[in-house]
């Protein structure tokens, strides 16, 4: 009948990768190491030994907490255990029949021993290792805890089963000793050197009911599983603030907004503006009233680099302050979006608190931008102090001191050209992925009336607002503006006599 | 200071009365959408995605590609004929190089999700009898991938680890001589009967649940055979309507004639389904013919039954719901996809027609499925490419030959 041709038993030694241990487990790790090469070396074939780090790593896990047990499921692809040997037979098939205290060991050197898992702050002892499968690529009991739990714990595949090595999955279920399901558990995974990228599905199962689904990409540090909300708070600033920090078009926006405004009372209230615009719409979105159509995120960054365009001209221009924290405010809604699918993955670290971990972002953000300006306006004053032609004026508004002002102002316009050149290519690069999308062909949904809604309410509150602001009594940095503006208007005046005479002494711009 | 004041508050009430405008005319076009939907008929909606893959190394340039299959990862495999290629498209190759481009790709190829090439192997080797023409590539449960071939000689089916380690190889090329084989006027037979060599087969589908492989066998023969994954023993077999397979020429298909009672050649695909059914394109019969996995007959479709030459079915792919709700046929004689509710195997749209631009094919020979929906297809003869379609979610079919799914906002 069918041929299978004859395959016999293959030596397959490769060069050992050089992977660094986790620090503070070395010795742990070289003993292990030494003690599971000592027990490969003594069984009679060869094996998988050594390879390189595999590229992507998909890891799969569970965490339940029962009684006075924590369960720990987790599903990793064999090729990322490296430095264990592997019983081969065949071209390269795991050998099912000799392969149980390896994989074992596998489990216990990568996973028992890199995953910490902490109750009410103390980190439990290392688990006991209850199960280790080997299962095929294809199996997809890993898509609920029930099925996984029932196939790591059910019987092994069958010895004659011929999978390639590299194609195994490991299935390990652990096991540690808790005080109470109640308790407050955490994990640092610290499985981010199993590839060079490793994607992790985590789910915890609290015993509370319910499931907690965190997906992330490398180390996310210690996480509280079902975090208080000061924990939330903690982690939620802290995000937000390194969020704000790594987002060049958010920083960009704020150098727009502080190039020609260098006194700190009013870039305070402009950066808050910003930030209860963003609020408002960061919740917004977070409560899924943001449209699901494809286009709606093109349109977000487009607008966002509109934005920042919009700004620089408005630095060239004109730059009126009465105008300027209006216009803040409506693209303060627009950024909220873009902040939105930034925290998108992230809320689940925040556990049952979502508001907490909400405003704690908006905090974060608000923190990371008055950063900025504390460090931007002592920067920009300084650079603008050794450009010929002058001080700053006593309100720290360019434009204000003759000659030496309108050299400050040229320095405003060269910075402003540079970020409005940078954000036009962002525009236009956004614009041409917008352009993609047949938006008018999108079957609006309830989400797309909410954010527009939205909007025009937060446009009809800033417009009477704005009018507010303008009758007599305004707020007295509103007067301040003015009199800049009147100001303003004078030294132009002042500036366009002093270049006529210039012009007519045909002598050289002194600096002031 | 009036006209300052007024600037902005005019400002925010016009963005206002756009935004407004925007709601209102969505609105509209909601209320008239629903009209039409009253009675629309559903079906997944798919866009090119023209920029998947990404181009490939080295000048290495696609032959016929007449493979594709998805692994556990949702990385795309190819198998493909590049050294078919004319030397025209090969200049880097010939000896002496002629041109600075192109040099043949190897034939197993491996693309990530965004359309990296991951790996490339593929070949005569040691060990193993390269395909003539390699013909079909398939994930199997254990991930590993099989190939099948419709050369003269090929009557084996070969298995390579994902590493292009080679595993196994079941058959043996030349088995389908004929007796007065002679190197100068080679003649082949088919022979649907053999328990352990095939007749140029051309793709292989796996039952994970029964440990099964099911081979579309194919150019030469005329059968689905049923094989173990592991040992590729035979396990049964059959021809059109579940009778036993007859190798005996029954001429050129015939729209106006009685449906034949054999498959002709080549049977082309056949696919086991989640439900316990398996779909064979039965190809220049024009036919996707339904069993059950013992090969009792079930039902089958015609589609597009004037097709003559090549025919209209050449491969089969589910969609990925638990339910495998729709059916995907390539068909690469009228350049085009066809959507079918499995159920009923009634069409519900069709899409794609003949060219080279993206979303053209020319050749549609393969299929297959992601985890997350999209499709991927394969053009042989000058076709030579892999596309991606990307699903869009189940939409109201507007026309039921969408011809060239074009990204939307360009259409």
């Amino acid at each position: 009948m069918a041929l299978c041709l004859p395959v016999g038993t293959t030596d397959r030694v490769s060069p050992l990768t050089g992977r660094r241990a986790a620090t503070g487990r070395v010795a742990v790790r070289v003993l292990l190491f030494l003690a599971i090469a000592g027990l490969t070396a003594a069984v009679p074939s060869t094996g998988a030994f050594g390879h390189d780090i595999p590229s992507d790593i998909t890891v799969r896990a569970f965490i339940k907490p029962e009684g006075q047990r924590l369960s720990m499921l987790v599903r990793v692809p064999l090729e990322a255990m490296l430095d264990v040997t592997f019983p081969l037979t065949g071209p390269g098939y795991l050998d099912l029949s000799r392969a149980d205290e390896s994989l074992r060991d596998a489990a216990m050197l990568w996973l028992g021993q890199e995953v910490s898992i902490y109750e009410d702050g103390t980190r439990l002892a290392v688990p006991e290792l209850v199960a280790a499968r080997a299962s095929l690529p294809s199996d997809r009991s890993f898509g609920a805890y029930d099925t996984a739990l029932a196939s790591t714990r059910g019987p092994p595949l069958p010895a004659s089963t011929q999978i390639f090595w590299q194609q195994v999955m490991l299935d390990v279920l652990f096991e540690y000793r808790i005080t109470s399901d109640r308790s407050e558990f955490a994990i640092l995974p610290g499985l981010e050197r199993l590839g060079m990228r490793v994607s992790t599905v985590l789910r915890f199962l609290p015993a509370t009911g319910g499931e907690r689904l965190y997906q992330y990409t490398g180390n996310p540090g210690r996480v509280v599983l079902d975090p208080r909300w000061h924990q939330a708070a903690y982690r939620f600033v802290r995000l937000g603030f390194t969020h704000i920090l790594d987002g060049m078009d958010h920083l960009l926006f704020l150098l727009c907004l502080i190039i020609p405004f260098q006194r700190l009372r009013v870039l305070v209230i402009l950066v808050t503006a910003f930030t209860v615009a963003h609020s408002v719409t960061l919740v917004a979105a977070t409560l899924g009233l943001t449209p699901t159509a494809l286009w709606f995120v093109p349109l977000v960054e487009t607008v966002i680099a509109a934005s920042i365009v919009y700004m620089a001209l408005e630095n060239i221009v004109s730059p009126g302050l009465r105008r300027r924290w209006m216009a803040v405010f409506g693209f303060g809604l627009v950024h909220g979006f873009g902040f939105a699918y930034a925290l998108r993955d992230m809320l689940p670290f925040g556990g049952d608190h979502l508001v907490v971990s909400l405003l704690a972002f908006n905090v974060g953000v608000e923190i990371g931008q008055l950063l900025v300006v504390l460090v931007c306006v002592p920067v920009l004053r300084m650079l603008f102090r050794f450009i010929p032609g002058g001080q700053i004026g006593k309100t720290g508004r360019i434009g204000q001191a003759g000659q030496a002002g309108q050299s400050r102002r040229i320095g405003a316009v060269i910075l402003s050209v540079l970020a409005g050149h940078t954000a036009w290519h962002w525009l236009v690069e956004r614009g041409a992925v917008l352009w993609e999308f047949d938006v008018l062909a999108t079957t609006p949904d309830a989400a797309l009336y909410g954010v527009a809604g939205l909007l025009v309410l937060m446009l009809i509150i800033a417009a009477l607002a704005g009018w507010a602001l303008t009758r007599p009594g305004r707020p007295d940095w509103t007067d301040e503006t003015d009199r800049t503006d009147r100001t303003d208007r004078t030294v132009q005046a002042d500036q366009a006599a002093r270049a006529d005479q210039a012009v007519r002494a045909d002598g050289p711009d002194r600096p002031a | 200071m009036i006209r300052r004041s007024f600037i902005p508050m005019a400002t925010a009430a016009l963005t206002a009365a756009g935004i407004a405008f925007l709601a209102v005319a969505c609105a509209d076009m909601e209320v008239a959408e629903q009209t039409a939907d009253a009675d629309a008929v559903m079906a997944p909606m798919f866009e090119v995605d023209p920029l998947w893959p990404k181009p490939l190394p080295n000048h290495w340039i696609l032959g016929s590609a007449i493979g594709v299959t998805v692994d556990a990862n949702d990385n795309i495999w190819i198998i493909h004929r590049g050294n078919g290629n004319p030397s025209t498209e090969l200049g880097a190759a010939q000896d002496p190089p002629v041109a600075e481009c192109c040099i043949p790709a190897p034939p197993v190829l491996q693309f990530s999700p965004e359309g990296d090439l991951l790996n490339h192997w593929g070949g005569p080797g040691e060990g193993y009898d390269w395909p003539g023409s390699n013909h079909g590539i398939t994930v199997d449960p254990m991930g590993n991938l099989w190939i099948g071939g419709n050369g003269g000689d090929d009557a084996h089916i070969l298995v390579f680890a994902q590493d292009g380690t080679f595993l196994k190889q079941f058959g043996e090329p030349g088995a389908r001589r004929a007796e007065s084989f002679d190197e100068a006027d080679p003649e082949w037979t088919g022979n649907s009967m053999d328990p352990g060599n095939f007749g140029r087969v051309a793709k292989i589908s796996f039952d994970a649940s029964a440990n099964e492989a099911y081979v579309a066998d194919g150019y030469l023969n005329k059968r689905v055979a049923v094989l173990d994954i592991e040992t590729g023993a035979l396990k049964r077999y059959w021809g059109a309507y579940g009778n036993e397979p007859d190798d005996a020429n029954i001429g050129r298909y015939d729209p106006e004639a009685p449906p034949a009672q054999q498959f002709r050649n080549p049977v082309h695909a056949a696919d086991p389904s989640n439900d316990g059914h398996v779909y064979v394109c039965d190809r220049p019969n024009n036919r996707i013919q339904v069993f059950r996995t013992d090969g009792t007959f079930v039902m089958e479709k015609v589609l597009s039954g004037n097709t003559l030459g090549a025919g209209s079915t050449w491969d089969v792919a589910f969609s990925k719901d638990p339910d495998q709700k729709y059916v995907y046929v390539a068909d690469g004689q009228n350049m085009k996809v066809y959507v079918l509710l499995r159920e009923t195997l009634e069409v519900l749209t069709t899409f794609g027609d003949g060219g080279r631009q993206p979303g053209q094919f020319f050749g549609t020979h393969s299929i297959a499925t992601d985890s997350k929906g999209n499709i991927y297809t394969t053009e042989t003869y000058e076709g030579k490419r892999v596309q991606k379609f990307t699903y869009m979610g189940e939409g109201p079919v507007e026309q039921q030959d969408q011809g060239v799914i074009w990204p939307s906002a360009s259409r």
